[in-house]
């Protein structure tokens, strides 16, 4: 007959209705007499009833839906995130342009920036792509217009001045955004319009905005911008959500996570290599090495990936971000579009 | 819901989902956002994350739909996504995870006791809350998996990632802790 130890070893696995049948058929005689045992039983049910998570209400729920279809409806309907996709492979068809169109969007701004391009005409890139250069000027204004009504206003002025100056464009990179096979080809205007339409609705939609001022954060843009180019003189204001993001993305760092989110892992992959160039502080780097690591996994290059963590495992022993992540490695090597990044 | 929705196994609801039928889609958001929220509660231990966890959940399964295969269960699908922005969310502090589409005011979750709390027995259900919270969130988890959601060792398993002996030692661990925090045990 089991003693009490082997019983309590197996009481969770016996409660939970884990164990075979002959060792629960063990357990029970044991439990049968012994009172001591049965208490400690009578305690696991205790515990799991008294339940745990505490529920929002149902104010909370009333509103979940229309939280979660809002920001789905946005993601659907504007072109600023992503537009519909047909069904089936949909991200690995994506990925196929995506990498090509980083690359031109990078040799496009490269141009602008170091090729002279005549001031005045605007760079023939995406709003995405744009956000990254926002004049600094207009950053930093930004960055304190977080109260949602001056924040609408302006988002109308440059709604009424955007698309004359955006018009002539062409779109080289419109595969990137990818409109399904047989929609009307889209334009970077009509993108831009449409966009800042989405932008209008959720303004008005959200009744306060979450968005920190990133103060902090631009105050390091001076020396941490170089990532984000600067457009040419003259060129369309961005509208507000991408000017946001850019604010946003005041560092390379946090640029590379932005980029990520976007499942822009190629350019996310530049922005963080130039994150760690920069002067970080030892729990940073150990962070951001990391993040290299899992964005060389998203784009299968395991091998690369294997170097960093093998420089995090010899830097930083034990890497707590390093155990994280190698939880999750697996997963993102055999489906790296289905995993939410990491940060 | 559509009657049709109502029935419809999690599967075909995400196949439906995913050629863009958005009642679908609200059709799992809403059979699943409970079970999501207590998962992203216990990745982050406190109502303002799980929140932001949660929302992003849905969003995140949305974006990936059309890379889902029907043919595998939906459920641990879910579950990893809304563990890892559950992970995500408390690892990134209060900066969170919706830095792209933002627009959402955090949502007020109602902090003043619902009327069923006044009931005798929920004094052990609030310390029994506070004690989950201060749980260390790889036990909270199986915690949360095994005793609300009922899943078995081997769904919690694969949710966390871990081996089954370990989801067992992490359950008497927890439970250990948690019978302390509430102040009997035998």
């Amino acid at each position: 007959m089991m003693d009490c130890r082997e019983t309590q070893a197996l009481l969770n696995a016996f409660h939970d209705g884990e164990l075979p049948a002959a060792e629960r058929a063990r357990v029970e005689e044991h439990l049968r007499g012994c009172p001591e045992c049965g208490a400690l039983l009578a305690d696991l049910a205790r515990v799991d009833r008294a339940g745990g998570v505490p529920d929002p209400g149902p104010a909370y729920w009333d509103r979940f839906n229309a939280r979660v279809m809002d920001r789905v409806g946005r993601e659907a309907d504007g072109p600023g995130v992503r537009v519909l996709r047909p069904k089936g492979g949909w991200m690995r068809e994506q990925l196929r342009y995506l990498v090509p169109a980083a690359a031109a969007a990078a040799l496009v701004l490269g141009i602008v920036h170091y090729g002279g391009m005549t001031p005045g005409v605007p760079a023939p890139v995406l709003t995405e792509e744009r956000a990254a250069g926002v004049p600094r000027e207009e950053r930093d204004r930004l960055a304190d217009r977080t109260p949602p009504a001056r924040n609408e206003e302006a988002t109308r002025e440059r709604a009424a001045a955007a698309p004359t100056v955006a018009a002539p464009s062409p779109a080289p990179m419109m595969p990137y955004r990818s409109a399904p096979a047989g929609s009307p080809p889209v334009t970077a205007a009509d993108g831009m319009r449409r966009e800042m339409q989405a932008e209008r609705k959720a303004m008005e939609g959200a009744p306060a905005m979450k968005r920190e001022p990133q103060a902090a954060g631009m105050e390091k843009s001076a020396s941490g911008m170089r990532m984000a180019k600067e457009p040419a003189e003259g060129a369309a204001p961005p509208p507000a959500s991408l000017a946001s993001a850019a604010a946003a993305s005041a560092s390379p760092c946090d640029l590379a996570r932005t980029l990520a989110e976007r499942e822009r892992i190629r350019d996310a992959e530049t922005a963080q290599r130039a994150c760690l160039a920069g002067d970080l502080d030892a729990p940073s780097r150990e962070k951001g090495l990391v993040f290299l690591a899992e964005l060389l996994d998203r784009q299968a290059r395991f091998s690369e990936a294997d170097a960093v963590i093998a420089e995090v495992e010899k830097q930083y022993p034990p890497s707590r971000p390093l155990e994280l992540y190698l939880q999750q490695r697996p997963m993102v090597q055999k489906e790296p579009e289905a995993v939410p990044v990491s940060r | 819901m559509r009657a049709d929705l109502e029935e419809a196994k999690d599967e075909r609801l995400a196949a439906l989902a995913a050629g863009g039928d958005r009642g679908a889609f609200e059709a799992l958001v809403t059979r699943h956002r409970q079970a999501v929220y207590r998962l992203c509660w216990s990745a982050t231990g406190n109502a303002a994350d799980a929140d932001d966890a949660a929302q992003e959940t849905f969003v995140r399964v949305y974006r990936s739909l059309p890379s889902y295969d029907p043919e595998r269960p939906f459920g641990p699908w879910l579950r990893k996504i809304a563990w890892n922005c559950g992970l995500t969310v408390r690892r990134d502090g209060n900066a969170g995870v919706p830095k792209v589409a933002e627009g959402d005011a955090p949502e007020a979750v109602d902090p003043a006791p619902g009327p069923e709390e006044a009931a005798a027995g929920n004094e052990e259900r609030r310390r029994m809350e506070d004690a989950l919270a201060a749980l260390p969130a790889e036990l909270r988890m199986v915690m949360v998996l095994r005793a609300v959601e009922g899943l078995s060792y081997a769904e919690i398993a694969q949710a966390a990632g871990i081996p089954a002996g370990t989801v067992m030692s992490r359950l008497s661990r927890a439970r250990t802790r948690l019978l302390t925090a509430l102040g009997g045990g035998s």
